[in-house]
């Protein structure tokens, strides 16, 4: 991993890391680098895909569309409405 | 130097689903009031849990088999960090470990000829809500009403190499979707839009070059602009250095016909993906792969040589009907009635897509008694009512799905009469009243005999078999 993918990570994951904490991050994922590297190079071509840890399935439900809430309800705890909307602080200039 | 455009296409495609991809509420918003079909699940609010609609998966799976895509049987659904106020969990619920097709292959033809757009995935996922910002100057208004409807979103490989290619390509795409009737596809109702990705580089060059990404392109010709100008910008700065070309999303405005950079373009680290711990792995069984296997439509190719070889039809008919699957289920049922292949598919071509074409309605959303088509066609070829007034029939079927024709036709005067009387005293009064046209006929002017033959017509409105009253009119015309 360089430095620059390494404070891209820093600031996605909103971390403050004081300099000492930085070093010692960035020798733990570089050493995990070359491990994934090791990993990488193994032949898993054969060996089907694990997707979840658990042999576990979700359930589906029929395509029925049904309304049980009402849109009052649902803002009640809306800071602010209007005319059915809920309402953000502006987004776009 | 030369240069060649390198274009890969993200396609979402809205699916025709009744309900949202994880929850109850409807998926028809048009028209509606603002946030009338939510509830907590698609408002994001916290311990909600989805649930997966099963119509969902069952046309994720139609929609790769229709694109020759490999499906993976054991499919995931992953979390996506977008933070922003359209998507109210601040994660959008899509796929990316393992989405339900992957590997496909599309055919298109263009002028240079035929080539395979490979597609890398189809992937499912819902879609984004509604954001307001003009009604009020310090405030953007939200509608979660398109918050979780279900999507699939078509990503090719950098296949492509020009606006041609594109539109041919997205043609093809509608065209296989709505044969397997799994979504409208239609831009300008905003169920099918379109990001672009676009590259250039030198031409034989196995480097690809800098992309830019034009997002959410809901207009075909929109997009044949907007690649014609990204192409043209990318070949200048690379030759003329007039701009530092960056990896980036842009804004394209079909106004001013120029794109706008947006934003620098975000990566797959960026969105953090990880698998959604709500929904657990939706596993695809034999019987349930097989049933969607089973219900595939016939290819609208294999359709239209069974027109050409089964019906007889020419390769010009069999083409324009299998441009869309309505006109395709209109043509058979009105086939099986009327029983003539040639007579259904001209009543389809020449008046069907004429008055599509005059109320401005795509052939997709044809709405009309095809049953009732068939008996209509059988009125005209049976000599009982004529062609004239089968199309104004034909045009009040567009608007009253329940009109009988015989009946209708029967209410309004249309059957031809039999009444040879009535014919020979409407003929000699035409020849009586006009002796110049008969003279010319008599005089080897064949259009003359059209002339009095379109008055008799009129005077009978219409109601008249076209070979009695020819041959009642040559006879009274041989007799002078």
């Amino acid at each position: 991993m360089d430095k620059d993918t390494f404070r891209r990570l820093e600031l996605l994951n909103q971390l403050k890391l004081t300099e000492t904490e930085k070093a010692d991050a960035f020798a733990f994922f570089g050493s995990r680098e070359k491990e994934r590297l090791a990993l990488d190079k193994i032949d898993t071509s054969s060996v089907e895909r694990m997707v979840h840890v658990m042999p576990i399935m979700t359930v589906v439900r029929e395509d029925v569309a049904v309304q049980k809430f009402s849109r009052e309800a649902l803002q009640q705890g809306a800071p602010e409405t209007d005319e059915g909307y809920w309402c953000v602080p502006r987004v776009v200039e | 130097m030369k240069y060649e455009t390198v274009i890969g296409l993200e396609v979402h495609v809205e699916l025709a689903t009744e309900s949202k991809i994880f929850c109850s509420c409807s998926a028809h918003s048009y028209g509606s009031e603002p946030n009338e079909h939510v509830c907590p699940a698609c408002c994001g609010m916290p311990g909600m849990l989805p649930v997966v609609n099963k119509r969902v998966v069952d046309f994720g799976m139609k929609a790769g088999m229709m694109l020759n895509c490999h499906i993976n049987r054991v499919t995931t659904f992953d979390k996506k960090s977008y933070y922003y106020p359209d998507l109210p969990a601040a994660y959008q619920t899509t796929q990316w470990f393992a989405p339900v097709a992957v590997n496909g292959l599309v055919e298109i033809e263009t002028s240079k000829g035929k080539k395979n757009v490979r597609i890398k995935q189809i992937h499912m996922e819902e879609d984004a809500g509604k954001l307001v910002h003009d009604i009020r100057e310090d405030t953007t208004h939200v509608d979660f009403n398109r918050t979780s409807v279900p999507l699939i979103e078509i990503v090719s490989q950098p296949d492509l190499s020009s606006a041609e290619e594109v539109e041919v390509y997205l043609d093809r795409l509608k065209n296989l979707l709505r044969f397997a009737k799994v979504a409208e596809c239609e831009m300008a109702h905003g169920t099918m839009r379109c990001d672009v990705n676009l590259s250039v580089r030198p031409e034989g060059s196995d480097k690809y070059g800098v992309r830019t990404e034009m997002k959410n392109m809901n207009s075909i010709e929109a997009i044949k602009r907007a690649i014609e100008y990204e192409t043209a910008r990318h070949i200048d700065a690379i030759e003329n250095g007039t701009e530092v070309l960056v990896q980036e999303t842009r804004r394209w405005d079909d106004i001013k016909g120029k794109s706008y950079a947006m934003r620098t373009k975000e990566t797959a680290g960026d969105y953090r993906y990880f698998p959604d711990p709500n929904v657990m792995p939706v596993v695809i069984d034999d019987e349930w792969f097989d049933s969607i296997q089973d219900s595939l439509p016939e290819f609208p190719e294999v359709k239209r040589d069974r027109y050409i070889n089964e019906y007889g039809l020419s390769e010009y008919d069999a083409d324009q009907i299998t441009k869309s699957i309505a006109l395709c289920e209109c043509f058979e049922e009105a086939y099986s009635v009327c029983k003539s292949a040639k007579d259904a598919a001209n009543w389809i071509i020449s008046e069907i897509m004429s008055i599509l074409n005059k109320r401005m309605i795509t052939y997709d959303m044809l709405k009309i008694n095809a049953h009732a088509l068939g008996e209509l066609i059988l009125l005209v070829s049976d000599g009982k009512v004529g062609r004239a007034n089968a199309k104004k029939v034909l045009s009040d079927m567009f608007d009253d799905l329940t009109i009988d024709p015989l009946k209708y036709c029967e209410a309004n005067g249309y059957i031809v009469s039999n009444d040879t009387g009535l014919v020979e005293k409407v003929v000699a009064e035409a020849i009586a009243n006009d002796p110049k046209a008969v003279a010319d006929y008599k005089g080897g002017k064949e259009k003359a005999l059209m002339s009095i033959y379109g008055k008799c017509m009129k005077e009978l409105k219409g109601n008249c078999d076209p070979q009695m009253l020819r041959t009642i009119l040559i006879d009274a015309i041989n007799k002078i």
